[in-house]
Formats: C-alpha cells, structure tokens, sequence
C-alpha cells in the first residue's frame, strides 16, 4: 500500500522577526482531499511552499508520502504534483513541448512520454491542432491554469499540491477543475491539498478543512462538523443604516445561540429553526420601530465559519453554489 | 475525460545528469532563438562597426607606426569579435532572468532536476550564440580582406578565445539573475562592454596611447585578449607568450564568473 499521506508536526517558518507560519500540524491521510483556507497573508502559500521543498522551514517537521521535506526533498519531488498560485510557464514554448520536457526530466522515457502528453492534453482539453500550435504566451488565463495543472500531473503523483487552482477562472472552466480534482481523487486515490479562496471550492472538494489565520491553525475539521459548530441555519437582516443595526443588536441579541455578527448595516443571527424564529424576530423590531431593508434565511456556509475564526469574510463567491433564501420585504 | 491513469510511479526512473543537460539545453535553445529580438540588436551593430571601421581606417595602417604593412581590418577585427561576444554574452542572463519572473524556474526546480545541469546548460547555450555571431563577423572580416597567416585554424582560435571572454561575461550576467531576479540588474552588466573595448588598445597599439589610458589599458584584461587575438590574425603562431596570455586571461575570467554563477545558484535555490 502506497504512503500518501502528510504529516505535519509544529511546522514554522520565520522571515526575521516576522512568522509566517508558527508551529502548524495537521494529518492529511492517504486518499483524502484537504482543503486549506485563510485570508491573504495567513501563511498558505508558505506552508505549500515548504511541503513542495521550495522553501526550508525554520522549526518542526513533516513528512509527504512518507519523506521528509528537510532532508529527502528529491524523494519528495518525485512523488508530489505541485501546481502553484503563480502559474510558471515558458511563454516561447507550446504546451506539447513543456509537457514533454517536464515528463523526460521526471524520466518518462521518450515513448511513454509522448503517450503521456497526448493523454494529459486530452485531459485538460488542450488538445485543438490549433492550441497546439501556438506558443503558450498566446493563451488565455484559464488555458494557462489547465496546462499548469497538466504538468503537474505528467509523473502520475501520489500526491497532488494545488494552491488556489482556480483562481481567475470562469466558472464553467472552474467546474471543469473540479471535476477532475474530484476524479483524480475518487478514481486514483491521490492525495489532494488544496488551498483556495473559493469556499464553495473547498466546501464541494474537501473531504476535511483547516482555516490558517495570522500563521496558526485557527480550526480544523469536515466541513459538516465546522458549520456545525455555528448553529444550524441563521437570519440575515440588513437595515437602512449602521445604527439601525446596532439598535437591532440590543433587540435580538438573545435570540442567536452563539454570539450574533455584526456588519455594518447587516446583522447575522445563528438559530436552530430560523422559519419558526422568523415571526419573533419580525415582531421584536416592530415593536422598536426598526425597518428592515432584506431578511434572508441561509443555511450556514463555510463562509459564516470563516468569518467566525478570522473576523473576515472571503469576498469571491461561486455564483449561485449558496443556498439562501431571501425575502425582501420592509418592516416597519 | 475517463483516461486510465496509473499513480504508481515508483518504477521511473529518474533522468542522468547528462540528459538532463541535453534537455535543458534544447528548451533554452528554442526560447532563445524564438525570441530573436534579444540577440540580433548586437549582431547588427557589430556589423556596422565594422564596415564604419572598415570605411574610416582602411588605410590607417599606411600611417600608423607598428601597423606598417598590415591590413587595418585584421588589427580592428578582434575588437569587433570581442565587442560582439561582450554583449550577446547578456543572453543567457536574460533566460535565466524571464524564467525566474515568469516563474518558470520555480517550476523546474519543483522536478528532480540538477541544478547544475540547470547552470550548465543556459552556459552552453549562451556559448553556442556568441560563436554563431563571432562566425559570421569573422567571415565578414574575411570579405572585407583579412587573410590570417593561421589560415582557419587561427581563424578558430580566434573565435575559441572570443567565447571564453563572452563566457566570463555570460557567468556575470547569469549569476546577476540568479542573485537579484532582476531584469535590470542583469542587463547592467553589458556596461562593461564600454570600459573593455575602449579603455584598452582598441584602434592603435599600446604603445601609441597617452599615459594615462596606456596605465588603464595594462590593468584592462581586454588588452592582453586583443593582443593574443591580433597576433593570431596579424603574426601567426611566433608569439606564443603573447597568445598564452591571453587564452590564460579568459580562461580566468571564465573561471571566475562561472564560479559566481555558480555561488549565485547555490543561493537561489538553497531553500531559505
């Protein structure tokens, strides 16, 4: 049975007196999917970097695969696929000849190779005599991210680093990567860490979720136990003004079972049953004299729980991926 | 898209250095010539000074003391093949540089690749375009009339001890990328073409030139490869102090910027 799994021990990484990552662990087992969250700066990027052997840590330690990023980065290499955030391509080469580069210096001998680069580019549809014709400086963002994705696929393996790989996309090329990340998975039993600022990715992908927030782990677990941890569904209001809101607060603060958030103009109540609840809430801000601008009902998402751990919300959204009801209706 | 794909990789083979380098060399060669632009500005010029030179000095050799005798476009050729090496040299700096903003190199460096395969080839390459210009300039001088008493043999050598000068400047601009990842500050180092080829015995002998330029000139290695070059294209083989000399000289340029480049490399991809 082959090793896929990532262990990571107290993992820290220091630029000077800054810390980029401080003494992180988490398990990632062998076939799972494991989505990797955080908002701009909170050490994703480092942390991949460090797992793919592109940067040395400066304390704790982890293995991919069963080999130590310190002190087998080769060995790690040879069985890790890492597509970064910064997708890195020759702009004078076409996609068949950086494949078939990167196949022979994994040591794909030239005929399993050339096999090996006609099956990926038909993967990632790649494959028009057209595109392949031209050089890859010619291709747009979401042809560029499926290539990146190619080459890290070409040495078949075990385990697949993808740091925001969707990113850029339109959605209809977004749900393409999904499918095959889901595939990859499911059908070859890769091991996927993947980071991205998409949580609707993260919630349809992974199979467990970490959230980074300043360099720690803030929280960690499926995405059903995290939404879990915030109540079962919330009521969404947002008044005419800041104030209204904050009145609001004092009226309704009760009836959250974990502590209400509060936005600006919009205020989130966390409740079991937010149909049944919705008359009281209704009523309370009559009875002061609050009006309403929309009211929606949402079943928490892993956006509500990001929000919770990093005091800040992931502003890129999956068009139409939340299911929330809304009800727009003025309360006076 | 249901294509069978194995997840075993264990029985592959990793690549030998040998064809690594092969490999690499073949990329950076492609990038290169697909990119022509970077290259040909210094071929051009090259060519135009020297027909100027050609036009301006043809018969300088009438009337200058030392050069009695010889044909003005033998003893200005070397200074065109150096001027040429000096600044097609930026090239392989420039690939190594593209690579590392475009993030390429990251990507290389994610393969089980040798690093110094890596270094080694974007050198190769670099020296493989500064002989195919230096070819073309010779053949120009050969047109224009120069007619070495070495024959091609000497015409060779000539051309040998141009690339290791090309080389030496080629290792400074790759270790420049390699430490700065900046475009810039790769291309600065072609600024050291003007101080080579003009604080030295360029258009007259050494011992034509003032004082001052001539103290210059005799700390300038460019001085001791010209002479070397000249007495091949001018002399022949008599001389062999003056041409040891000056193989000697670029030979440690060589040496020395590889060496950097090298350093440099050890420091880009040392994992911080």
């Amino acid at each position: 049975m082959d090793n896929r799994e990532i262990v990571v021990s107290n993992l820290s990484k220091r630029y000077g007196e800054f810390h980029a990552v401080r003494e992180v662990s988490f398990r990632v087992r062998s076939g799972e999917v494991f989505g990797f969250l955080g908002p701009n700066g909170a050490g994703k990027s480092t942390t991949v970097s460090m797992l793919t052997t592109l940067v040395l840590p400066s304390d704790g330690t982890a293995t991919v695969g069963g080999f130590d990023i310190r002190s087998q980065p080769g060995e790690v290499r040879q069985i890790a696929g890492v597509a970064l955030q910064e997708i890195g391509l020759d702009p004078f080469m076409k996609a068949p000849e950086l494949l078939l580069l990167q196949a022979q210096l994994f040591g794909l001998r030239r005929s399993h190779a050339h096999d090996r680069v006609a099956e990926l580019l038909s993967l990632v549809k790649l494959n028009d005599p057209q595109t392949l014709k031209r050089p890859v400086g010619k291709y747009s963002g979401g042809m560029r991210r499926r290539l990146d994705l190619a080459l890290a696929l070409i040495h078949r393996p075990q385990v697949l680093f993808l740091d925001e790989p969707t990113t850029g996309l339109d959605p209809a090329s977004r749900r393409d990567i999904w499918a095959e990340v889901r595939r990859l998975n499911q059908e070859l039993g890769m091991t996927i860490f993947l980071t991205t600022q998409y949580l609707e990715e993260a919630d349809a992908l992974a199979d467990r979720i970490a959230i980074i927030n300043k360099g720690q782990i803030a929280v960690e677990g499926t995405p059903a136990q995290l939404k879990g941890q915030l109540g079962a569904e919330s009521i969404n209001i947002t008044f005419q003004s800041t104030e209204d809101a904050q009145q609001a607060l004092g009226v309704l603060a009760d009836l959250s079972v974990t502590p209400p958030q509060h936005t600006d103009s919009m205020l989130r109540l966390y409740v079991q049953q937010a149909a049944a609840m919705l008359p009281t809430v209704v009523a309370r801000l009559q009875d002061a004299g609050i009006a309403v601008d929309a009211l929606t009902l949402t079943q928490p998402t892993l956006d509500d729980v990001f929000l919770e751990v990093t005091g800040q919300r992931l502003t890129v959204r999956e068009e139409g991926a939340k299911e929330e009801t809304t009800l727009h209706s003025t309360v006076a | 898209m249901a294509i069978a794909i194995a997840t075993h990789n264990n029985a592959i083979p990793r690549a030998s250095f040998g064809w690594q380098f092969w490999l690499l060399t073949g990329r950076f060669l492609k990038t290169v010539l697909r990119n022509p632009g970077a290259a040909l500005p210094s071929l051009l010029i090259s060519i135009f000074t020297l027909l100027i030179y050609q036009e301006s000095f043809g018969t300088a050799a009438t009337f200058i003391p030392g050069l009695a005798g010889n044909n003005y476009t033998a003893f200005v050729l070397p200074l065109s093949l150096l001027s040429v090496a000096l600044t097609s040299a930026v090239t392989a700096g420039a690939v190594i540089v593209s690579d590392i903003s475009t993030g390429y190199f990251d990507k290389l460096l994610l393969t089980p690749v040798s690093r110094t395969a890596l270094l080694l080839s974007v050198m190769f390459v670099g020296s493989v375009l500064i002989a195919a210009e230096l070819a073309l300039i010779m053949l120009l001088g050969v047109l224009l009339g120069v007619n070495p008493p070495t024959g091609l043999l000497g015409a060779l050598a000539v051309i040998g001890i141009a690339v290791l000068v090309g080389n030496a400047l080629a290792g400074l601009g790759v270790g420049i990328a390699l430490l700065t990842g900046s475009p810039a500050a790769t291309q600065s180092t072609s600024l050291l073409f003007f101080p080579l080829t003009q604080l030295t015995a360029a258009f007259t002998p050494l011992e034509l030139l003032g004082d001052t330029l001539r103290a210059i000139a005799q700390v300038n290695p460019a001085t001791y490869v010209l002479k070397a070059m000249r007495t091949i294209l001018l002399e022949g083989w008599g001389d062999t102090t003056s041409i040891m000399t000056g193989v000697l000289v670029a030979l440690v340029l060589c040496a020395v910027t590889f060496m950097f480049a090298l350093v440099s490399l050890r420091i880009r991809t040392g994992r911080k």
